[in-house]
């Protein structure tokens, strides 16, 4: 077995251990490395003690984001903070994120925080896939972001996905021109997109536990472009 | 899926049996026989009924063992708890079997309990079986018509070179009806029903290889296993035009809705899917399923070479609704070239405003209309011209539709009648589908045949363009 499959099978048998069907952001950013798709650096702290050391071996501005197997939507419950520009503000923004999870979702476990360098601003797509029953794994590519179950802006393709297919897909959804300068916002880079397009599909043909996975954001750049939230399901167990 | 043999002896069979055939014409069996006598089947014919010693003039059966050959097709119209046993009894002497009645997986837990003993049934003896809850097949190659509504409420269309697949027995039978009336043939429609052995893969491995057939269309509700549709979808597409119809398009099936992307994946987008990477033109309703059948299953039916459309109207306002639809779904009505124009206005009066969309006005003659494609289709300016005919000038004549389609043979290229108006106009468009041309009433439903040409020739360029990659994934 090679090192990328060992690292996403313990991490599955992990999960299965503790009969978990969904994978955390930071188990999922460990697979999207594992194949070679762009995240922000970031680090897993289980307390907040250790807080400060670690935020100080990354780069400011960070994100700090609640882990925790009950809060599919982590923002709607007050569980992120960006743009700490210090320690300090780590601190701070860790007992917010307490405070405002035991308010609003008081039976979630906390399992730890995510402590992420901030990514910068750049065009939000969504890349997904999920596993039919009868035609195997589907990706999915669209307009990114918060908006994207209101406009629906997306796009499938079956697996195995070549890089045509990829270009094929985001030449498929409305929201093409963002990337390619509308508004003002200059050329992205589109064979970063299809990086990564391609590279979720093979994750789905590789890992068949995997059920759904899915990136959104990712934000696009004029070079280069990165996994800023992921989650991942896998198959039930019969 | 079965490991049986391939399903082709279906659609050449020497020899036909019906199981539980009766004399009353009333009865599905009945109509079966009688559909069987006067369909001009070449073939050898066995009624098989312990309770008669003779059905419609036929000697009939006791049993498939009394028979004193090997029978090719046996078409079973028994009750559902009937049909198993009477396919084991017969399984040794009978390569294939259509299972006409319902009562099977689509009624409950018991049918569903039956229909598992027929799958087992054809895996254990290797007879093939095409249903249950089906029509069967109307074939114009073989002559078999296993359709159990007499002709007289649904017409059977005369040959042609289309063939329609469906899982559904009323879309395909209603559809039938409909190209029959607008002299659209067909060379073979398959009912496949609940497709308990015999299903859609196996009918486009058969069709792709068909040489009768040169376009499919397709009525899916669920495929079976989608590996080997995508494969077998593509091979038949790259051979000749596939088309198809998704129907069921709502639920999300049984996934668990913890992202965006599986709360958005309903079946339809992974059918969409699934059709791109086989190569499959997506239609979208029984509408755009019948425009597809006639500009593929026409007589005079061509493939086009892509989207640029030219417009010949003696009506002002057609012509403009035509161009508007045609930009609506990414079509071009490119502007004549100089020279084209200049042979244009030297056939026209010199007042005339010549262009694309073309109007003839009250003064078209049936030689303007037939000068005026031919001028406009000879270079390679145009991939299909829509050629919206209204009767109201004088000049027009019964001989206009047989002079379009001598032109339209002599450019090679597709030509779509668009024939709007009432009961005279109706009347007079029988002319065009009579010459072979295919026919719709509205400028939205001609320029709708044109997209969906035009979607043809997007797909075969994509092959042309990259064929030693398609072809190895699809090995």
């Amino acid at each position: 077995m090679n090192k990328t499959a060992s690292v996403i099978d313990a991490l599955i048998r992990e999960a299965r251990g503790a009969l978990r069907r969904t994978l955390t952001e930071p188990e999922t950013k460990t697979i999207l490395k594992a194949y070679s798709i762009p995240v922000p650096r970031f680090k897993v702290i289980r307390d907040r003690e250790t807080a400060k050391a670690v935020a100080d071996t990354l780069t400011y501005p960070l994100a700090l984001k609640v882990i925790s197997r009950e809060l599919t939507h982590k923002s709607e419950a007050g569980g992120v903070a960006l743009g700490m520009h210090n320690a300090k503000n780590v601190e701070d923004g860790l007992f917010e994120i307490m405070l405002n999870v035991a308010d609003d979702a008081p039976q979630a476990v906390i399992e730890g925080f995510l402590i992420e360098e901030m990514a910068p601003r750049g065009v939000e797509v969504i890349v997904g896939a999920i596993r039919d029953p009868v035609f195997g794994p589907a990706v999915m590519f669209g307009t990114g972001g918060l908006a994207v179950e209101i406009l629906k802006d997306v796009t499938f393709a079956l697996s195995p996905i070549d890089r045509e297919g990829a270009f094929e897909m985001m030449n498929e959804v409305k929201g093409f021109g963002l990337l390619t300068g509308a508004r003002g916002g200059g050329f992205k880079d589109l064979d970063a997109i299809a990086d990564v397009i391609m590279k979720v599909s093979r994750i789905m043909e590789e890992n068949p536990e995997i059920t759904e996975l899915e990136i959104n954001p990712l934000i696009v750049y004029r070079k280069g472009a990165s996994a800023v939230d992921a989650r991942a399901t896998l198959t039930a167990v019969v | 899926m079965s490991s049986g043999a391939d399903p082709n002896f279906f659609f050449k069979p020497e020899t036909v049996a019906v199981i539980g055939a009766t004399e009353a014409s009333g009865k599905i069996s009945g109509i079966i026989m009688d559909s069987l006598a006067s369909s001009g089947f070449q073939g050898r014919i066995y009624p098989v009924n312990p309770k008669y010693s003779s059905v419609k003039g036929y000697e009939c059966y006791p049993s498939i063992g009394a028979i004193g050959e090997a029978v090719d097709v046996a078409i079973v119209a028994l009750p559902a708890f009937a049909v198993a046993q009477a396919l084991e009894e017969a399984a040794s002497r009978v390569r294939g079997a259509i299972v006409i009645g319902g009562g099977f997986s689509e009624a409950g837990e018991a049918g569903q309990a039956l229909e598992r003993e027929l799958k087992s049934l054809a895996v254990k003896t290797g007879m093939r079986i095409i249903g249950p809850n089906c029509m069967g097949i109307y074939d114009t190659v073989s002559r078999l018509d296993t359709f159990f509504i007499p002709p007289e409420r649904i017409k059977r269309p005369g040959t042609g070179h289309l063939s329609v697949v469906s899982q559904s027995g009323s879309f395909a039978v209603t559809a039938m009806d409909e190209l029959a009336s607008e002299s659209t043939g067909i060379a073979r429609v398959i009912s496949y029903g609940n497709s308990s052995d015999v299903n859609e893969s196996d009918l486009l491995e058969f069709l792709a290889d068909d040489e009768h057939t040169s376009a499919v269309a397709m009525y899916l509700e669920a495929v079976v296993d989608g590996q080997r549709f995508i494969k077998a979808a593509a091979r038949c597409a790259a051979k000749k035009p596939v088309m198809a119809v998704k129907a069921g398009r709502g639920g999300a099936g049984q996934r668990a809705t913890f992202s965006h992307t599986a709360s958005i994946a309903g079946r339809y987008e992974i059918y969409k899917a699934a059709f791109k990477k086989a190569g499959i033109i997506e239609l979208d309703g029984y509408e755009e399923f019948i425009a597809a059948c006639k500009v593929f299953g026409a007589a005079k039916a061509r493939p086009s070479g892509g989207a640029r459309v030219m417009i010949i109207t003696d009506g002002g306002g057609v012509g403009v609704a035509l161009a508007d639809e045609c930009a609506r779904r990414g079509l071009e009505a490119v502007p004549l070239k100089k020279e084209v124009e200049d042979g244009l206005s030297s056939m026209l009066p010199p007042y005339f405003a010549v262009g694309n969309p073309l109007d003839l006005t009250g003064s078209a003659t049936d030689e303007w209309f037939a000068s005026s494609l031919e001028k406009t289709m000879a270079g390679d300016d145009y991939d299909v011209a829509i050629v919206a005919a209204l009767w109201g000038p004088p000049g027009l004549t019964d001989g206009l539709a047989r002079g379009i389609a001598v032109k339209a043979d002599e450019s090679g290229k597709p030509v779509i009648i668009c024939s709007p108006g009432g009961e005279y106009s109706r009347d007079k468009s029988r002319l065009f589908t009579g010459a072979g041309l295919p026919v719709f009433s509205t400028p939205e439903s001609a320029v709708r045949a044109a997209s969906i040409l035009a979607k043809d020739a997007a797909f075969r360029k994509g092959r042309e363009r990259k064929p030693t990659r398609r072809q190895a994934r699809n090995e």
